[in-house]
């Protein structure tokens, strides 16, 4: 009896060790990374793939984001039939930049698509997004048309409980959410959490039922970007979010990065605020909201940051 | 000679259909506004646009049909081309019998009723008449309700089969009574053809009326010589006009249009064309009967130009139209309309423009502008609005219904009047954000301001500025009836300038956290 369960106990002993032994392993591997990353890097004063290239790598590199043979799906902004010079859409080197990487990590395709407002092919085609990401390796998806957005529930949502969402990113593995820094006359500013009205269908819907509890609703989807990348080379600091005029643009030469979407579009608030001091951050209310529905943090003060500039 | 000639004939007037049916497909017309250019051609447009770059092209047809006679209605016309296809095919599937046409006589008063009514109604500044039987604008309508839809059709079959390729298009809005005048149109028209040649040419259609007045003035026109021919009638069976008649030896000019297939067939060469000015006298020695309709003819045809004579001058000192119906207009004109009257007057509804709109926002009106304007074009901003960046439809129209317009002075064209109801606003009734105008206004006719002590933004509409694109309306999300919604002018205005909005430019050294 008793050398039955000695063995016993020694069997399973060994076993757990050796689980114990190889769970380690893999703990301190896994630690090695993560600690080395930071929750939000900013990058300042370079051209947007140096930008890029610094701040990913102070992410812990796009390896960490995307892995071997994933599908991945990179979402910029393209609302506007606008060329990149007036910061209405997200900057064209930056989401090749991003592709290329993503491509280089490993990823198996990479589709950039954004729901556009104005007349999608001009927007496409002049904000330079579909040209610079076909030649970065990825692919360009449609958008335009109902039938590419499949109906999702969003149980945590307050308002917006269910909503019609792009094919693109309910069937990928990863996406990551590339924004551009813009005022905005509705929602105040417009972000990594408002960027996700580019990945649904219904946008009329937001609006008429309380705009920024929608925005910040929509953030509690399951399948969130491991990735926000906000691009602040040029930046829309009035009349957005279409604009006028290059006049509305200033070019600080700067990008956000963080996994966390409330805690970069906070950086991004207080960045902007730089220059618009009457934008406040309890004004652009989905943040606030966002927090309060566990999306993420606003006080990012206590987040390990590493803000690195160039030239 | 005139086998060759004939056969340059069918292969011009072919690719010519092409050119023409082209400018309303979705994909040649996305990539080029080329295929537009070849619409000037045509000869309602140039009329229509004669002090406006269709001068040339409408001095040039009259030469033509001067020299040769109604030649257009063979090489340039895309109804004709289309009509000879039909009867050719249809010759395939009948008996050699019935395959033969024969001669049959003019119905004058018809025709020239029809050309008459047309006419007058033209002068007093009404088209409609007009674009329902001119052939090039009908079939305009042909190749946007039935061609270009069916293209539409094989196009999502594509886009089913190659997904990631081939975008969906989504369809563009079906404007039943557009689609069934079109497909009656083709219908008879096919029929006509079918079994009776080119009599829709010879009967109805107005600028074959015109054309054939003109043509009996023609300095070369078809003459049968009489010592040779041997009446064989294979001239006659070939004759898709059936205008020759060889009991007294003679083609009816006025309804010839110079396909050349009786000079191909005829084995003694004895129809031909031939050098008619001193060959008059000749003429009146024929019997009375002739001669009675041949002063007829001229008198008509004196009538005919002296009606286009007054029709231009009326368009040069820009009379308005005598009578029109004088409802409250609704309908939005498209950008270089100028006015809802001078759309009214100059577009005869080939629907080149809503081919061409990339946001499908053009489409055929009902009874928007009124009786007197079905089917003309009308913005429709239900599921798109007017680009800023586009002028596609002013560019492509061949008219002059719309002037072509630069995406600069379309920016400014205040085609309607945006109007805010603030009882109807999100922001007013919900008491939430929404900004859905204000984000897609193009010029900032609309901007957010304060409203009250809420720390809520409400859209402040500055009128001057708006251009009418429809954007606000089109997004507005108050349901069932909007807070902006556009008013159609009825005499387009110009916009103020958008403000440029200076800032300074600040340099940043800091992240601000």
């Amino acid at each position: 009896m008793e050398r039955r369960n000695f063995l016993k106990t020694a069997i399973l002993g060994g076993i757990a060790g050796a689980v114990q032994l190889k769970g380690n392993g893999l703990m301190a591997a896994e630690k090695m990374t993560v600690s080395s990353a930071n929750d939000l890097v900013a990058v300042m004063g370079g051209e947007p793939a140096e930008m890029y290239k610094k701040g990913i790598e102070a992410m812990g590199g796009m390896t960490r984001f995307v892995k071997k043979g994933n599908k991945v799906v990179v979402k910029p902004n393209i609302g506007w039939d606008k060329r990149p010079e007036f910061a209405a859409n997200t900057n064209p080197d930056l989401v090749a930049a991003i592709v290329k990487d993503c491509l280089a990590a490993g990823a198996s395709e990479v589709t950039v698509f954004d729901h556009t407002c104005d007349e999608w092919q001009a927007s496409y085609r002049n904000s330079g997004i579909e040209a610079a990401a076909k030649a970065a390796g990825a692919k360009v998806a449609f958008a335009h048309d109902e039938k590419y957005y499949r109906n999702v529930q969003l149980p945590k949502g307050s308002r917006l409980k269910e909503a019609k969402i792009h094919e693109s990113i309910l069937d990928c593995d990863v996406w990551i959410n590339v924004p551009v820094l813009k005022n905005h006359g509705g929602a105040r500013m417009t972000i990594a959490m408002k960027n996700f009205m580019g990945i649904v269908w219904d946008r009329r819907f937001w609006h008429s039922n309380d705009l920024q509890q929608c925005i910040a609703d929509c953030s509690t989807f399951s399948k969130m970007p491991v990735l926000n990348i906000v691009d602040a080379y040029r930046i829309m600091t009035q009349n957005g979010p279409k604009g006028k005029s290059i006049e509305d643009v200033q070019t600080p030469k700067a990008i956000f990065m963080s996994t966390d979407i409330v805690a970069v579009d906070t950086a991004a608030v207080r960045f902007f605020a730089q220059f618009r001091s009457d934008m406040k951050l309890e004004d652009v209310s989905h943040i606030g909201i966002g927090e309060k529905m566990n999306i993420g943090t606003t006080d990012i003060d206590k987040l390990k940051v590493e803000r690195i500039r160039i030239g | 000679m005139y086998r060759f000639l004939k056969k340059g004939r069918v292969v011009f007037s072919i690719i010519f259909l092409l050119l023409i049916t082209s400018s309303f497909i979705f994909f040649i017309n996305r990539e080029t506004l080329l295929m537009s250019e070849f619409l000037k051609f045509q000869f309602v447009p140039s009329m229509l646009g004669i002090f406006s770059g269709g001068a040339i092209v409408f001095i040039l047809l009259l030469v033509l049909t001067i020299l040769f006679g109604r030649a257009y209605c063979s090489t340039l016309c895309p109804l004709g081309t289309y009509q000879d296809i039909v009867s050719r095919t249809a010759s395939v599937f009948k008996s050699k019998k019935n395959r033969r046409f024969s001669y049959d006589k003019p119905f004058n008063k018809l025709r020239f009723g029809i050309l008459l009514i047309v006419g007058v109604l033209f002068v007093g500044g009404i088209s409609l008449p007009l674009a329902f039987l001119d052939p090039y604008s009908n079939w305009g309508k042909i190749s946007n309700e039935i061609i270009s839809r069916s293209e539409q059709y094989i196009h999502n079959g594509l886009a089913a089969v190659m997904p990631d390729a081939v975008f969906f298009r989504s369809y563009a809005h079906f404007a039943i009574g557009s689609f069934l005048f079109a497909l009656f149109f083709l219908i008879t028209v096919t029929l006509l053809s079918a079994f009776k040649g080119r009599l829709y040419c010879n009967t109805i259609c107005p600028v074959g009326s015109f054309l054939g007045l003109l043509s009996r003035f023609a300095i070369f026109k078809p003459v049968i010589d009489k010592e040779t021919c041997t009446k064989c009638r294979l001239c006659v069976i070939n004759c898709k006009s059936q205008c020759i008649d060889l009991e007294t030896q003679t083609v009816d000019e006025s309804r010839c249009v110079a396909c050349l297939n009786c000079t191909v067939v005829c084995k003694t060469n004895s129809i031909v064309y031939k050098y008619t000015l001193n060959r008059k006298k000749e003429a009146i020695d024929i019997k009375d009967e002739t001669t009675k309709l041949r002063s007829e003819g001229r008198r008509n045809a004196l009538i005919a130009m002296g009606l286009m004579g007054t029709a231009l001058a009326a368009k040069a000192i820009n009379a308005g139209p005598v009578i029109s119906s004088r409802p409250k207009v609704t309908g939005i004109a498209p950008p270089g309309a100028m006015s809802i009257e001078h759309l009214k007057k100059n577009c005869t509804a080939c629907h080149a423009c809503v081919a061409a709109c990339p946001n499908n926002i053009i489409q055929p009106a009902t009874t928007e502008y009124g009786i007197d304007g079905i089917l003309l074009p009308v913005l429709n901003f239900k599921h798109h609005f007017c680009s800023y960046e586009c002028n596609v439809c002013s560019q492509v129209c061949p008219n002059d219904a719309l002037k072509p317009l630069t995406v600069k002075d379309k920016q400014l064209a205040q085609i309607g009047q945006t109007q805010f109801y603030l009882e109807k606003c999100i922001v007013h009734t919900d008491g939430t954000d929404c900004g859905a105008c204000d984000e897609h206004c193009p010029t900032k006719a609309i901007t957010m301001v304060p409203y009250g002590d809420s720390g809520l933004f409400i859209p402040n509409l500055e009128p001057e500025l708006c251009i009418g694109c429809g954007a606000c309306e089109y997004i507005c999300p108050a349901v069932p009836e909007k807070a902006m919604v556009i008013h159609a002018l009825e005499v387009h205005q110009i916009a103020a300038e958008p403000t440029l909005d200076k800032q300074e430019k600040v340099k940043v050294d800091d992240f601000g956290f």
